[in-house]
């Protein structure tokens, strides 16, 4: 069985025991703060910007969108470098927007009742309970807006997922049950078709971290390693962005051709 | 055994995969012909009914009186029903007025934006842009709806135990996930669970014993005991309070009945100023 399984939760929702219950049980690879620990590494940023940058919601003036679309560019890169391999359960942030149109990919979701995860925060820290709700609450909305306003979904819309467990009646082992019951299916299968899928995201992504420090206003799409770079201006490419697309081309594997398209809409399934 | 409760966007898909889970359990499966008996019984036309359980209020259309008056005959004659236990309960919007009974396993059954705009393309030979719309709008539509209706939004995931993506999870699958999970400890229907039933059945009936007297009065049943309340001035208040108890007292199972009034301070605002 191969598949990848991303795993959506709030914080003390007990998403990560499930994930990694899944991961053990499948024989999968768990991972989550890894993914930020690779894109630091690779990109050399300190893993707390990366951590601001998936957690805080953007601010009202939008003055640090440009740097979160950075490091999220990076984040994405670092992560689908990771799952291309398979066999991976992912529990971290967005990981269903992040790998999404990857047909072996299930999407699920966690939830718990605010007043479980209050009680399981009380456990972990010394705070009262108002404490902890308004925690809680305040945690969520940042999520809940970061999502929103740099993907415009909203991550508690359930039909992102293909299926949402809530652990109240349901333990977790019944939530591992139904998730390693679902991952089993033909449809989330690795075939060559979504194996190639996967490995042309994970060109792409790798193409607009490349870029997208100093050419923030591009978007990335691969096909068979087919890479097309799309710029919105009209005008001739510099000589800096044209020297970056020759290293590219040259320092990146599974490049089989690489253009630059340029003023043209940019294609939704583009990155 | 347990009661299964489904929540849908299409009636169509989740009473297929109701059928199935049915089958699968040998349970009773309960869906929106049991409408054509409610109709019956209260003499009604039946598409009233349907149109009660898929559109809200309007100008135009249905007013809000009846609306409320009948998704109230709806619930009392599903409540009925569902106190048998082992029954599949789909299109009736029972996921709404069953919250906090633990015997009931509450599923919401979806399907992705993209699938459903490709199946409205394609019936109603519309752009993918235009279904895409209309999908929007019927969510919203929706969302509405259960607000206006039960007070909660039947979209949020965290009213449900299980949400199944069923453009992906093929009815099957789901129906063996269902099966499964009727199974566990926590869904069998306890003595409390059951009293929780009981109690939520005599409310419906009370309601739609006061319905044409006391179309607001606000119910809620505990055991045997029933409490009652409605608005009313000073002056109605004896009358108010054993006309209540002359209409509650004779149904079956209500032992004790407790009317509360709630001065109706608008009504006494207009007559003070006469």
């Amino acid at each position: 069985m191969m598949a990848i399984i991303t795993i959506s939760r709030r914080s003390y929702s007990k998403g990560k025991e499930v994930a990694e219950k899944v991961a053990n049980r499948l024989g999968y690879d768990c991972i989550s703060r890894d993914v930020l620990l690779d894109a630091s590494k690779g990109f050399n940023i300190p893993e707390v910007k990366l951590i601001r940058a998936i957690h805080d919601a953007p601010s009202i003036l939008g003055r640090f969108q440009h740097i979160k679309q950075v490091y999220i560019a990076y984040i994405r890169s670092a992560l689908t470098q990771r799952v291309k391999a398979d066999n991976i359960v992912y529990h971290g942030l967005a990981g269903h927007i992040l790998l999404k149109g990857i047909p072996h990919v299930l999407k699920t979701r966690i939830t718990i009742n605010l007043e479980d995860r209050i009680a399981e925060e009380i456990k972990r820290k010394p705070i009262g309970k108002n404490e902890a709700r308004s925690l809680l609450l305040k945690d969520d909305q940042e999520r809940r807006k970061w999502t929103k306003s740099l993907y415009g979904k909203d991550p508690w819309d359930s039909t992102l997922y293909d299926l949402v467990i809530r652990i109240h009646k349901f333990s977790v082992d019944d939530a591992v049950n139904f998730i390693c019951q679902a991952v089993g299916l033909k449809q989330f299968k690795t075939t060559d078709v979504s194996q190639h899928k996967m490995d042309d995201l994970a060109i792409a992504c790798q193409v607009k971290a490349a870029l997208v420090d100093e050419f923030y206003d591009v978007a990335v799409t691969s096909e068979y390693g087919n890479v097309i770079i799309y710029t919105k201006t009209d005008e001739r490419p510099g000589h800096k962005f044209k020297q970056k697309v020759k290293s590219i081309e040259n320092k990146i594997e599974g490049i089989n051709n690489l253009e630059v398209h340029k003023g043209v809409p940019y294609p939704p399934e583009a990155i | 055994m347990p009661i299964i409760a489904f929540s849908s966007d299409s009636y169509q898909k989740s009473g297929e995969i109701a059928v199935k889970t049915a089958e699968a359990l040998g349970y009773k499966c309960l869906d929106r012909k049991i409408l054509r008996s409610v109709a019956a019984k209260h003499d009604i036309p039946e598409e009233n009914l349907i149109k009660a359980l898929d559109e809200t209020p309007s100008f135009m259309g249905m007013s809000s009186k009846a609306w409320k008056r009948y998704l109230i005959y709806i619930q009392e004659v599903v409540l009925g029903i569902l106190l048998d236990d082992n029954v599949v309960c789909h299109g009736l919007a029972a996921h709404l007025y069953l919250l906090g009974i633990s015997h009931v396993l509450k599923v919401r059954l979806f399907e992705g934006r993209e699938a459903r705009a490709g199946i409205i393309a394609k019936q109603e030979r519309v752009s993918r842009e235009k279904a895409k719309k209309i999908v929007r709008r019927k969510e919203k539509q929706r969302k509405r709806w259960s607000l206006e209706a039960f007070g909660r939004d039947e979209t949020d995931p965290s009213f449900y135990d299980m949400s199944i993506n069923i453009s992906q999870i093929d009815p099957g699958e789901a129906v063996s996930m269902l099966v499964t999970a009727t199974g566990y400890r926590k869904f069998k229907p306890m003595t409390y669970s059951m009293e929780c039933m009981r109690e939520r059945e005599l409310t419906g009936r009370v309601r739609v014993a006061l319905l044409k007297d006391f179309p607001n009065a606000m119910v809620q049943a505990r055991g045997s005991a029933v409490v009652v309340e409605i608005k009313a001035l000073k002056r109605e208040k004896s009358r108010k309070i054993s006309a209540v108890k002359e209409l509650v007292g004779n149904i079956s199972g209500v032992h004790h009945v407790e009317v509360h009034i709630i001065k109706d301070i608008f009504r006494e605002a207009a007559e003070s100023g006469r």
